[in-house]
């Protein structure tokens, strides 16, 4: 079940492995009773919350942080009670109330030596250039200011659960830790890792979860619960935040509008609002609805009188093409960590092993902010399909003139090849067998990698044959998206049905010793628990909690 | 910032024990952090973007008499008294909060587009504008027929998204009837379809000509996303529970994989070897179908909402704002934001985090304003203030706090490296006469290097004694010499040469408070012509333009208080307290404070 090591940037501390399968979660329900009707179908908004399963001597938290936005609720609501920024406008000083002043001026000039949305940013995974005590201090006011002002609780005990990215520095983990310990006074804090929760909320046990956040976009292979592989981009929300503000820009200049600099609000109002993604070389859509305006007015620059910016309705369509899908430059300088959303999506596929792979490719999950601009997630299922169909599952792009290529490890190679589809197969018909075999393959791309022959693993063969006997059918061996609810909500289902993870972090253990604290042996928890568990009489409360581990954040 | 010229903010002496300092394995760079390393002493950088959660008006500060520290929201704990609606003033049971939420359950909604309160109206007289309470009270008054809320301000009105109401009472369960019904409606409707392939294109394009329908309301998305989450809800917890029935007695029989729905059997399949096929529970299944939680992308209506971007334009779409006001990323649409229910608030006390000393604590009744308890800190804590001297105070100057009209623009706009005196005030609200010292880096931290001189950095401030001792004394300090000698000066005087503040001396005091002169001599601004005083920083950066306030003139200065006071009965936590004999003890504080001068002229 090894897979390929993932490439990891160089700023975190350890090397993340995640070629091993660990158990992520593990824990034991409450031992309330399993048939409590569930009556509740609507949020605290309509008022009619999950009163139904709540437990009632505790107050059941659910955070989810990213590196811009924090989202926190209830556990057992549909959605968030509220969603916190981290900009500018956040983090005045108490007393200045400059943003409520008429006139207030939005438009931002971009502080010297800040990158493109920086100002909004929590924190980023590069903690070398990063104050922690500013971390601290945003998150502690946005965490004050929800606790005090929109979750309003009593003052009965709280659990939390903080849903995290699932690589996160070291640092970073310790200040979310600390802090939230101190604001909501908590005895214990549980994590769970994203593409779970993900997973979690569209009701899947496997996924292949892409989530396109703020700095990165990550795929993460995720079956039986357990996080098996990952890969990144680079092209990710702030990619597509700066080329549409690039557009903007640009359009501002050419209507005579004056050279402005097109704000980070104002390109995120206009991502947000209007921008599309079209469809695999989907040009005809243009003449498509021909009675629909061609053009959108946008109030922008901001000025007085108002004036407005006329820009062609398929223009709001060239960010996503740029930031998330163009493989535009010379191909073969193409860099790892800048790969185009789908191409990531099918490395990921290529690193996993076959039965994992047809299980995952039919359990695609596209999260994260801007996967709701409408015609993303279809346009990455479409590359990924054309991808597939060209290249099959051969993880070689290009044999070139390698001959040795059978002794290496195509592993290896994943990430380093440049993609060269009409090249390969004659380049690779000079050379002995085993290569003249694998060009064959390539000449019938179309047959799908699940019913690919594979090498037969008698272990695996029985665990599928039981699967089979207990599980509905499922669909496998064929791409396919699956909608999820998002991260907060799969932390809002697991901590409203108890399920406890691997990583809870007892409050007093952590102020003492803070992560240094944790067990260096990443699964003590669930084997501790294993033995614990042997009679319901052989737990005692104390050795329970004797030590906590961080997990896949160790 | 941003405040009206002068200010002055305080410090809170928390930031300095704050919780990253022991665990943060890596250490961050130091110069962003509000204390500069440079001079031997710490200095405090108001421009570093860690001050402004550190720095308070002294209005929001209170102050613990146990350990005599400045408590700000951030060293307090935070207890709710009671709940309730901010528009309708009632308040709401804890228990009701549990139950319901965090928001309003009588009539009170605000607008989904610009959040102001919705009034409710009825579609036979439509000129009449009640607001729901109103209309709950005196229910006779009111017209009947179908009712609507609508808004005041924008002229939203709950029919442009088909929701209208039989009783003008009672909405928020009317609403909930409306949206349930309506979830009921596409639950149904999914449930029959199979949500996959061609069925589930029908089905959307079925749900397109249902909404296209007049009276009916178009509310897919929140009915989606909730009955999914119900779905997916019933799904696992069914299948926990399904779990638990095969194995009753699995707790002893079984490792752990059989305590109930612990997730370590939901994901058995890598779980130990060696054990039979009879004992292996039988993981949970995966959701699959929408009925149970799992919905498959449909490509469709992702095209339908481009279309619908393209024909509805920028007006027809949700803002940022909008859509996270209604904590739904998904929703894109105007038309598909709902009204919500007002946001309950809190009446708060608050402890001191450290000696959970109950700092405030606000009579529980709604309608009052009044603490029982509120330990202020502009009741201990010297109040200081700053004006330029070339601004004449009409008042008396026994109320220095009312100095210079505020915000005067002339007042407040400094030439750059043209020395300015300005008068420092510190008033007393302590019984005790204090000895107060002040201290400031020679150069304001930042780009625009301002020099500062206190002329006057030690000084006694009076105790705030009895008004009257003061009204019948004639002894107050103040010179008479001085003060004809700053109506000569007049009020076009820009330099003061004619009065010499003198160095070490006294300005003018009064009865609990004392004056003395700051010299300052602001920075140029970069982009001037001529004497440019960059902060090495800012040249690296090729001395671009400024930052946003960068041009505004802050002086930081650490006041340090010493006085003798009768020792408290049962003062424990004095750590800054030292127990003279004769009762009388004395006491040192010290703290950081920013003064806001005025924006230097470009
Ligand atoms: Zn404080
Ligand atoms: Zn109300
Ligand atoms: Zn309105
Ligand atoms: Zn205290």
């Amino acid at each position: 079940m090894a897979t390929a090591a993932s490439s990891t940037p160089d700023y975190f501390t350890r090397k993340v492995s995640t070629g091993r399968i660990r158990p992520t979660l593990s824990g034991i329900q409450n031992a309330s009773s399993p048939h409590t009707p569930f009556n509740r179908s609507l949020s605290s908004f309509y008022n009619s919350p999950s009163s139904g399963f709540r437990n009632d001597d505790e107050n059941n938290v659910v955070i989810e942080l990213g590196s811009r936005f924090m989202r926190i609720g209830m556990a057992g609501e549909a959605l968030p009670r509220c969603i916190m920024s981290f900009g500018p406008d956040d983090h005045h000083r108490v007393g200045d109330y400059r943003q409520w002043m008429p006139g207030y001026n939005t438009r931002r000039k971009r502080k010297r030596g800040e990158e493109w949305g920086q100002d909004h940013e929590l924190w980023r995974n590069d903690v070398r250039e990063l104050d922690l005590g500013l971390v601290e201090d945003k998150l502690e006011r946005a965490a004050r200011k929800a606790d005090g002002e929109v979750l309003m609780l009593d003052d009965r005990k709280k659990r939390l659960t903080v849903i995290l990215a699932s690589v996160i520095a070291r640092p970073l983990l310790s200040v979310t830790l600390s802090t939230l310990f101190n604001i909501f006074q908590a005895p214990s804090i549980t994590i769970l890792p994203s593409p779970i929760a993900c997973a979690a909320s569209s009701g899947l046990r496997s996924a292949l979860v892409l989530d396109i956040g703020w700095a990165e976009s990550t795929a993460t292979a995720i079956y039986e619960y357990r996080e098996i592989c990952q890969r990144r981009s680079v092209r990710a929300a702030r990619t597509i935040s700066e080329a549409m503000a690039e557009l903007l820009d640009e359009e501002c200049t050419a209507q005579a509008k004056g050279p402005i600099e097109v704000s980070f609000e104002e390109a995120e109002e206009v991502l947000t609002r209007l921008a599309w993604c079209k469809g695999n070389g989907d040009d005809r859509r243009e003449d498509e609805s021909q009675d629909a305006p061609q053009t959108i007015l946008l109030p922008l620059p901001p000025s007085e009188p108002s004036t407005t910016l006329e820009i062609n309705f398929s223009r709001f369509s060239e960010p996503a093409e740029t930031a998330f899908f163009g493989e535009n430059g010379d191909i073969s300088s193409y860099d790892a960590h800048d790969l185009s959303l789908s191409r990531l999506l099918y490395n990921a596929l290529l690193a996993l092993p076959v039965d994992v792979r047809k299980v995952c490719m039919a359990r695609i999950v596209i999260t994260g902010g801007v996967s709701n601009i409408p015609g993303i997630k279809a346009r990455v299922i479409e590359e990924l399909k054309l991808l597939v169909k060209c290249r099959g599952w051969d993880p070689i792009r290009n044999y070139g003139k390698a001959t040795k290529r059978a002794n290496s490890n195509p592993r290896e190679r994943n990430d380093n090849t440049a993609v060269r589809l009409e090249s390969n197969v004659t380049e690779s018909s000079d050379t002995d067998d085993g290569t003249a075999e694998e060009s064959n393959e390539l000449h019938q791309p179309a047959v799908a990698a699940a019913f690919v022959p594979q090498e037969q693993d008698p272990i695996l063969e029985r665990l599928a044959e039981r699967a089979a006997k207990q599980a509905p059918p499922t669909v496998e061996g064929r791409i396919r998206a699956v909608e999820t609810l998002g991260a907060w909500a799969g932390g809002s289902l697991m901590a409203a049905l108890r399920i406890k993870g691997v990583v809870e972090v007892e409050r007093e253990s952590f102020l003492q010793h803070g992560l240094a604290g944790a067990s260096k042996e990443k699964e003590v928890s669930s084997k501790a628990a294993q033995r614990q568990s042997l009679g319901p009489g052989a737990r005692s409360a104390g050795a329970e909690r004797a030590s906590w581990t961080l997990g896949i954040w160790a | 910032m941003a405040q009206v010229f002068p200010y002055t903010y305080y410090s809170c002496p928390c930031v300095e024990s704050s919780s990253t300092k022991p665990n943060a394995v890596q250490s961050a760079p130091q110069e962003a952090a509000p204390f500069l390393e440079d001079e031997e002493e710490n200095t405090f950088d108001p421009r570093s973007p860690r001050a402004n959660f550190s720095l308070y008006p002294i209005e929001h500060l209170l102050y613990c008499t146990d350990c005599h520290q400045i408590r700000c929201p951030r060293c307090m704990v935070e207890e709710v008294v009671c709940w309730y609606c901010p528009n309708c003033l009632f308040e709401v049971p804890s228990s009701t909060v549990r139950s319901d939420g965090n928001r309003c359950t009588r009539n009170c909604y605000n607008c989904p587009i610009c959040t102001s309160i919705l009034s409710i109206s009825s579609l036979e007289k439509p000129t009449e504008g009640l607001t729901p309470n109103d209309a709950a009270s005196d229910a006779a008054k009111a017209p009947g027929g179908p009712y609507f809320l609508s808004c005041p301000f924008c002229q939203w009105s709950s029919l442009e998204i088909g929701i209208q109401f039989e009783k003008h009472f009672n909405l928020t369960s009317q609403l909930q009837k409306i949206i349930r019904g309506d979830t009921h409606r596409l639950g149904s409707v999914t449930d029959l379809a199979s949500p996959r392939g061609e069925e589930m294109e029908g089905e959307i394009q079925g749900r397109a000509s249902v909404a296209s329908v007049e009276d009916t309301a178009p509310l897919p998305i929140q009915g989606d996303t909730e009955t999914l989450f119900t779905n997916l809800y019933n799904f696992y917890r069914a299948q926990l529970s399904e779990l638990s029935d095969a194995n009753p007695y699995s707790l002893s029989s079984d490792y752990s994989f059989a305590s109930p729905s612990s997730i370590t059997r939901l994901m058995n399949l890598y779980g130990s070897g060696g054990r039979t096929k009879k004992d292996r529970p039988k993981p949970i299944r995966e959701a699959a179908e929408f009925s149970e939680g799992q919905k498959v992308s449909n490509p469709l209506s992702e095209k339908e909402n481009i279309d619908r971007i393209r024909s509805v334009g920028w007006e027809g779409t949700a803002s940022v704002e909008q859509r996270l006001q209604q904590c739904r990323e998904d929703v894109g649409f105007v038309d598909e934001l709902r009204p919500l229910a007002t946001l309950l608030r809190t009446k708060k006390s608050k402890r001191c985090k450290i000696c959970r000393q109950i700092l405030s604590r606000p009579e529980s009744k709604v309608s009052t304003n009044r603490y029982k308890i509120k330990l202020l800190a502009l009741n201990n804590i010297p109040k200081i203030t700053m004006r330029s001297l070339n601004a004449q105070p009409a008042q008396h100057p026994s109320f220095p706090m009312q100095a210079t009209a505020p915000g005067s623009d002339e007042a407040s706009t400094l030439k750059p490296l043209v020395p300015t005196h300005f008068l420092l005030t510190i008033t007393n609200p302590l019984f005790d006469s204090i000895k107060v010292t002040l201290a400031t880096p020679s150069t304001t931290p930042g780009c625009v290097k301002s020099k500062v001189t206190i002329l006057c950095p030690q000084f006694d401030v009076g105790a705030n004694t009895d008004v009257w001792d003061e009204a019948l004394s004639s002894a107050t300090d103040r010179s008479s010499k001085r003060q004809s000698q700053m109506l000569s000066a007049g009020p076009d005087g820009g330099s003061l040469t004619g009065i010499q503040a003198e160095a070490g001396k006294v300005w003018e005091r009064g009865r609990n408070w004392t004056s003395i002169v700051v010299e300052v001599a602001p920075g140029s601004l970069p982009d001037s012509i001529g004497h440019v005083t960059l902060g090495d920083d800012a040249q690296g950066d090729g001395g671009a333009a400024l930052d946003e306030d960068e041009d505004v003139l802050e002086i930081p200065i650490f006041v340090r208080l010493e006085y003798e006071t009768e020792a408290g009965g049962d003062d424990g936590g004095a750590a800054h307290a030292r127990k003279e004999d004769a009762g009388k003890e004395k006491r040192e504080e010290a703290f950081w404070a920013v003064l806001g001068v005025g924006r230097i002229a470009g």
